[in-house]
């Protein structure tokens, strides 16, 4: 999985890429499941191999992608000063995880589905309802986004 | 800790930091767009395993919402990739420079 996701970022195609994220996904949904959590893997896998890498490679096919090796081949240094960014990143992280309380409560809650969705429709009702606005204002935005000039169509 | 939930840390370390090196050194919008979600990605299984083992249900339903919010980010990044492709003829983040004084 790690390895679908290093080609993610290494692809030479976009498309590559698109099912190496596929491949990754398909691992993150098998690790959910391990975790005890068949939901979260079920959702992982229509969501985001269903819909999210659909549209990934729906646009991928609908541009033509530039040859050559895709990175920022220009400024040589960009690539150097990420690889430390991203070093420091990670060595923070690691640290954090060190630092972490590692408590080991056995409560079953989480794996309670039937628990969990009482939990989303009583205790987290508004931030429910606002995402469905914000979906909702999303879906508006994407048809003003894509849909073609009117006003180039108009003028003759 | 078990051997499981260090390697679900490890794995979302791993993850996040190749989103983020991808976000950085790609040029291609498209590949910067899916490495935003793998970075997505890596806090939802932090997300996952951490209410998993401290048994807390706001851990799932804050997944729930990022994979719902990952979704919409997608769909509108993926409409202004292509409006740019439209307007520029590329997609090469290089050739995006209107904005440099």
């Amino acid at each position: 999985m790690v390895l679908a996701a290093a080609a993610v970022v290494f692809g030479k195609h976009p498309i590559y890429s698109a099912f190496s994220l596929v491949l990754c996904f398909f691992g993150l949904a098998v690790i959910y499941t391990l975790l005890n959590n068949l939901f979260l893997g079920m959702v992982q896998i229509l969501i985001y191999t269903g819909a999210i890498v659909v549209l990934f490679v729906f646009a991928v096919m609908l541009v033509d992608s530039p040859k050559g090796s895709g990175f920022q081949s220009k400024r040589p240094f960009l690539s150097i000063a990420s690889l430390i960014v991203i070093w420091t990143l990670a060595l923070q992280m690691i640290s954090v995880v060190g630092a972490a309380p590692w408590v080991a409560q056995t409560r079953e809650d989480a794996t309670n589905m039937r628990f969990v969705a009482k939990l989303l429709f009583t205790e987290y009702l508004w931030p429910f309802e606002v995402l469905s606005l914000f979906l909702l204002v999303m879906i508006l935005s994407i048809y003003v986004l894509a849909r073609p000039d009117q006003s180039k169509r108009s003028a003759p | 800790m078990s051997s499981v939930s260090f390697t679900c840390y490890v794995v979302a370390v791993v993850l996040f930091c190749l989103g983020f090196f991808g976000c950085l050194v790609r040029r291609n919008a498209l590949v910067v767009l899916m490495c935003l979600e793998l970075m997505l990605n890596a806090v939802n299984l932090i997300f996952v395993e951490v209410a998993m083992r401290t048994g807390s249900p706001g851990g799932i339903i804050m997944v729930v919402f990022v994979i719902t919010v990952a979704a919409a980010e997608a769909g509108v990044g993926l409409a202004l990739a292509l409006n740019l492709y439209r307007l520029k003829g590329t997609l090469d983040l290089e050739s995006f420079r209107q904005l440099k004084g």
